[in-house]
């Protein structure tokens, strides 16, 4: 261990919590990317005459109400939570970051009027911002990404608005003012810069809230549509035969909590490893 | 303080006019509309515009706002387009179970959240605390649904305790209650573990330690009471969650609610309920805000002098 | 001291023995609570005339001059007999003396008068068309004068949508009746109504007008009965294994097992009277092409949904109409099952030829198409089979579920779907009518089907009938066109199911109906 944390970036995956929790995420990134090559049969391969069965050599963690097979579709479902949960965090980062900048940067009436809107979002539950604008889009995944991205946009643009706001007082920001750099240049080069190590690692740790809202969407029948696998329509569909087939709702459920935990904990430790918690608090 | 007082609840007033815009524009610029759900079958072209003018739907936006906005400040939401009854009726209808739900589970997670994450604080470090970190690492990781299901299973199907689903009486209330409030437990937890532990290290608490106030006194009166601001922050963000964040539990549990009506109404395009829904919940969301204000000026005096 | 937490410990015990004793049984001996067919979930109102959507409860709270028995024959409800002329022009019915609607008014001839013309103008006005004008003969007798012959007069007579309401109460009601009031005649009263989630009815204490079906001649056995709402099955499943409600007026195929399994639970199967299947949309490319509409409608394997999806029970649907009806013994040739040779053949007969990834295409431009359904579990089920099957024939389809409560109304703007999988619960022939004629396009039209021929063939089984065996060979006419130009593919036929808990209730043996409806709730005895 003590070796480890010697090396650059030790001090995250030096400690158990740390390096424990990048292995996992570590192996389910490579699960989502490689899946066709992993997983032991294609996600859509139906089967009739073999709905429901139990765990079996061929089928590791039994098939499911149309007779696929629940670990393929497990695999193929990290694939689907990963990149709408990423995809919908970055495009969130991006414009809440956008914002928060702007409204920290020029104050004024243009900032209180971000700062109230921003606020109400950010008090509304997201699963109610989600699905209203599923309900406006129509389900399927660029509704679910958009509404995901809308839902969590409250939170990156008031940290970056706070970590903003700190930085535009710091000297060397009003140096370059003075020195004739532009507003833009100011933002770009300075300001950004020196907020995106918090905002991303809040971005991080808000990846583990989208995978868990984009399984709500599935649950409702809202999320990506069939026969797309994922995590939380497969939780939905495993409700309907829980006695029939109660391994139909373990699997996924399994996979989004381990998923879940190891973000948080990988997420953790690094806010501790860079120490930033008192950047990350109150904002 | 009194004065802030005012000055508060009077800027409540273009906020709230502010919202309603958006409000309204939100749901009018929403693709399809009540009509269709409306209309019968083989309607003329004539027939359905003459219902839509019998609506209203076709004045210009503007003056359908002024019209709404108008009866909503002497309390009248409007009819329902679709179900066709008073909205406020409606909203009479749900509302008072999702403020049993929500408040229950609010009371909930405040009380075991604070106990749970001061005693974390307290014995840092032992089994107490790991005990309390897991228990708040499941509480935000695991989907509401799942919890509620598992709950079902255990304590309703299993054990028969409680009922599995609806509103009928009291008990059916202690599974739902259960499944918000855990997961509210686990950030009121984690928030007060962390606000205590940053407090013991400042020096005024090294101070006490110095002067040979007993831990428990210093952790009690001292510690805790500081780290009360920021929760207290956290909760007055999640009032309006108590009015509108329970729409998978209701789901799960089929119990009424003001979440499960808006998203009905939203579906079906009726746009006086969804208004109606809406406001009610922005305007939760604002009380609860300025209570959390109220509350946190009467606990800090730092904060008070700068409202001077 | 001691008796202070003696009395603590007591007060502590009894609270919990009342809360435990209220949370798991009603409160009153003769209360029960059932849960209605996931299918009714959502009625909006209690109105017969003017609503489109009804549950169990219209059935409960209104009555109907007709009833019909398990054989499709009719009793009379309201009616105590009744005859026509040879030509089928004309009706009479003699109605029951000493009739009265819950708010006290009195149920004779002129009520009818008034009834008829009501339904001018609204959805249901179908029901009632063929009726010219309503003569009083005396206080009592009541003629129809008809404009054509109409063979499902009485079939009309005995549905949903013809209970009869209470004249004063609906004129003084007027949008609110159904939704704040709901008064009829029926053995029970409506207490209160929570769209989407309950409704209350309390017995009818004055109810003795009960039909030959029920055994009962007086008011209902049961006081007070809870309809529930409940939208999924095993949420639905659980409370009747707890005891939290009393019978289940539907039960999917997942579940019959697991309460057969069950002591204290009852399983009682009655004939289908369910059809699904899955419209095509006949104005959208590309199934402006009978030869494409033809191909997916054979790609369905009715077989392998039956055996896979609901383990054996029911039966395959090869045409439009449950297996029960007359209408539905068409010409053999007519039938439509599975045939995927015949499926690829025809698309590559039609230009789409197999491209990239399995999906056929023509001209650069691939065979996606979108598959709609509304949100429950069976039609999910349904739906995702038959996307996999139409990917064997090279067919690529795009599911959309969508919410139930709007689903109808996005039929109706015709354009955006192609093919959707549906259910339809009916047990007349006229159903035909209802879906494929070219005055409902959109919606209840799904197929956006308008073909000169078939209206023709319409008009003659509708109102061209003059007796139930000329009917008979009209329907079977139409019935053998639409088959012949693909405007939808059949797909299965559930039976019916219903469960209760057999410690609460003791329900009669035989249904003496089609479904288990009000004439066997008159019977039902909580124990």
């Amino acid at each position: 261990m003590k070796v480890l944390q010697a090396l650059p970036g030790g001090s995250v995956l030096g400690t158990w919590r740390g390096g424990l929790a990048f292995l996992v995420l570590l192996v389910i990134a490579l699960a989502a990317v490689f899946a066709p090559w992993i997983a032991p049969y294609p996600y859509d391969i139906q089967n009739l005459a073999a709905t429901n069965k139990g765990p079996t050599l061929a089928h590791w963690l039994g098939t499911d109400e149309f007779g696929r097979d629940v670990l393929s579709r497990i695999i193929y479902g990290a694939r689907t939570s990963l990149s709408v949960a990423l995809a919908a965090i970055g495009v969130s980062l991006t414009a809440g970051m956008c914002l928060g900048a702007a409204a920290g940067y020029f104050g004024g009436a243009f900032d209180r009027a971000v700062t109230a809107v921003v606020d109400l979002t950010w008090s509304f539950p997201e699963v109610l911002i989600a699905l209203i604008f599923i309900a406006i889009l129509g389900p399927g995944l660029t509704s679910t990404i958009i509404a995901i991205s809308i839902a969590y946009l409250a939170q990156f643009a008031r940290l970056t608005r706070a970590q903003v706001m700190t930085i535009k007082s710091e000297t060397y920001v009003e140096a370059a003012t003075s020195l004739g750099a532009g507003h833009t240049h100011i933002m770009v080069s300075h300001l950004l810069p020196n907020t995106l190590t918090p905002v991303i690692v809040a971005g991080m740790l808000a990846t583990g809230d989208a995978i868990i809202l984009e399984a709500t969407l599935g649950f409702f029948g809202l999320g990506v549509q069939p026969p797309s696998p994922s995590w939380g329509a497969m939780m939905s569909s495993g409700t309907a035969q829980i006695f029939i087939a109660p391994w139909t709702i373990l699997g996924p459920g399994l996979a989004i909590c381990i998923a879940v935990i190891a973000i948080n904990l990988f997420g953790d430790s690094l806010i501790d490893a860079m120490d930033i918690r008192n950047r990350l608090r109150d904002y | 303080m009194f004065g802030f007082l005012v000055k508060r609840l009077l800027l409540l007033l273009p906020v709230f006019l502010a919202v309603s815009v958006v409000i309204f524009l939100i749901v009018h610029l929403v693709p399809g509309d009540p009509v269709d759900h409306l209309i019968q079958i083989g309607s003329t072209p004539e027939q359905k515009a003459a219902l839509i003018a019998k609506i209203g739907l076709d004045k210009p936006l503007l003056v359908q706002y002024g019209a709404w906005f108008m009866k909503v400040v002497t309390g009248d939401f409007g009819d329902a387009i679709v179900l066709r009854r008073p909205v406020a009726d409606l909203i009479a209808e749900n509302l008072p179970h999702s403020l049993w739900l929500g408040g229950l589970a609010f009371v909930f997670s405040t009380i075991v959240g604070v106990a749970t994450g001061a005693l974390a604080a307290v014995y840092k470090d032992s089994w107490i605390d790991r005990g309390v970190m897991i228990l708040i690492l499941l509480g935000s990781t695991v989907p509401s649904f799942w919890l509620g299901l598992l709950l079902i299973l255990v304590f309703a199907v299993h054990l028969g305790w409680f009922p599995v689903s609806g509103a009928r009486n009291w008990t059916a209330l202690v599974l739902p209650v259960m499944t918000i409030g855990l997961q509210g437990v686990a950030l009121v937890s984690r928030v007060t573990r962390a606000a205590m532990l940053d407090i013991a290290r400042k020096d005024f608490v090294l101070l006490l330690h110095a002067k040979g106030v007993s831990r428990r006194e210093i952790q009690l009166r001292h510690v805790l009471r500081h780290a009360l601001l920021p929760v207290v922050t956290i909760l007055s963000l999640r009032v309006g969650w108590i009015v509108g964040g329970a729409v998978t539990i209701e789901f799960v549990f089929a119990r009424p609610g003001l979440g499960s009506l808006l998203i009905t109404a939203l579906n079906q395009r009726d746009y006086p309920v969804v208004q109606g829904c809406l406001l009610m919940l922005a305007m939760a969301v604002m009380l609860g805000t300025l209570l959390g204000d109220m509350v946190q000026a009467a606990m800090d005096p730092r904060i008070r002098e700068n409202m001077q | 001291m001691k008796n202070t937490v003696r009395s603590c410990g007591i007060l502590l015990l009894a609270v919990a023995g009342v809360g435990t004793m209220s949370g798991l049984s009603p409160v009153w001996a003769q209360d029960a609570t059932f849960v209605l067919n996931s299918r009714e979930n959502g009625a909006p109102s209690y109105n017969p005339i003017k609503s489109t959507k009804v549950n169990l409860g219209i059935k409960l709270i209104f009555d109907r001059l007709v009833d019909q028995d398990a054989d499709q024959s009719f009793h009379g409800l309201l009616a105590t007999s009744w005859e026509s002329t040879a030509d089928g022009m004309s009706w009479t019915f003699k109605l029951r003396p000493g009739v009265k609607f819950h708010d006290g008014e009195p149920f004779n001839a002129k009520v009818i008068e008034w009834w008829i013309p009501k339904f001018k103008g609204t959805e249901n006005a179908f029901m009632a068309d063929a009726i010219d004008r309503v003569v009083v003969v005396d206080d009592l007798t009541v003629r129809f004068v008809m404009k054509n012959p109409d063979p499902s007069l009485l079939l009309n007579l005995a549905s949903s949508f013809m209970g009869i309401p209470s004249p004063k109460a609906y004129d003084a009601l007027g949008d609110k009746f159904g939704v704040t009031g709901a008064v009829g005649s029926g053995p029970f009263r409506m207490e209160s109504f929570t769209i989407g989630q309950q409704t209350k009815l309390v017995r009818n204490d004055d109810y003795k007008w009960a039909s030959a079906l029920s055994k009962n001649r007086g008011a209902a056995k049961i006081g007070r009965l809870t309809l529930r709402e409940i939208g999924e099955d095993s949420t639905a499943f659980l409370e009747l294994k707890t005891g939290g409600v009393d019978m289940l007026m539907g039960v999917s195929s997942d579940f019959q097992p697991r309460i057969r399994e069950e002591k204290s639970l009852k399983l009682v199967v009655l004939p289908g009277t369910e059809v699904f299947y899955m419209p095509i949309n006949t104005s959208v490319a590309p199934f402006t092409d009978i030869k494409v509409r033809e191909a997916v409608a054979l790609a369905v394997n009715q077989k392998e949904i039956m055996s896979g999806l609901f383990g054996n029970t029911g039966a395959v649907a090869n045409n439009f109409l449950i297996s029960s009806l007359p209408e539905s013994k068409i010409d053999p040739k007519f039938n439509i099952s599975y045939n995927p040779d015949l499926a690829r053949k025809l698309l590559d007969e039609a230009g789409w030829v197999p491209a990239a990834g399995g999906v056929r295409a023509k001209a650069g431009v691939p065979l996606t198409v979108k598959l709609w359904t509304q949100n429950g579990t069976q039609f999910k089920r349904v739906t995702e089979v038959i996307q996999a099957q139409l990917k064997t024939v090279g067919v690529n389809a795009i599911i959309t579920i969508q919410d139930p409560a709007s689903i109808n109304a996005m039929y109706r703007k015709g354009i955006d779907h192609q093919l959707a999988v549906r259910s339809y619960d009916y047990t007349n022939a006229d159903i035909l009518d209802w879906f494929f004629s070219g005055k409902r396009l959109g919606y209840p039209n799904v197929s956006m089907w308008n073909d000169p021929k078939a209206e023709i063939l319409n008009e003659k089984a509708m109102k061209g009938s003059r007796t139930w065996e000329e009917r008979v060979t009209n329907f079977k006419a139409y019935h053998e066109y639409v088959q012949s130009q693909w405007v939808y593919a059949p797909i299965y036929q559930p039976t019916q199911a219903f469960a209760f808990n057999q410690t609460r209730l003791s329900v009669p043996d035989t249904v003496r109906g089609t479904r288990m409806t009000v004439q066997s709730i008159m019977d039902v005895e909580v124990k």
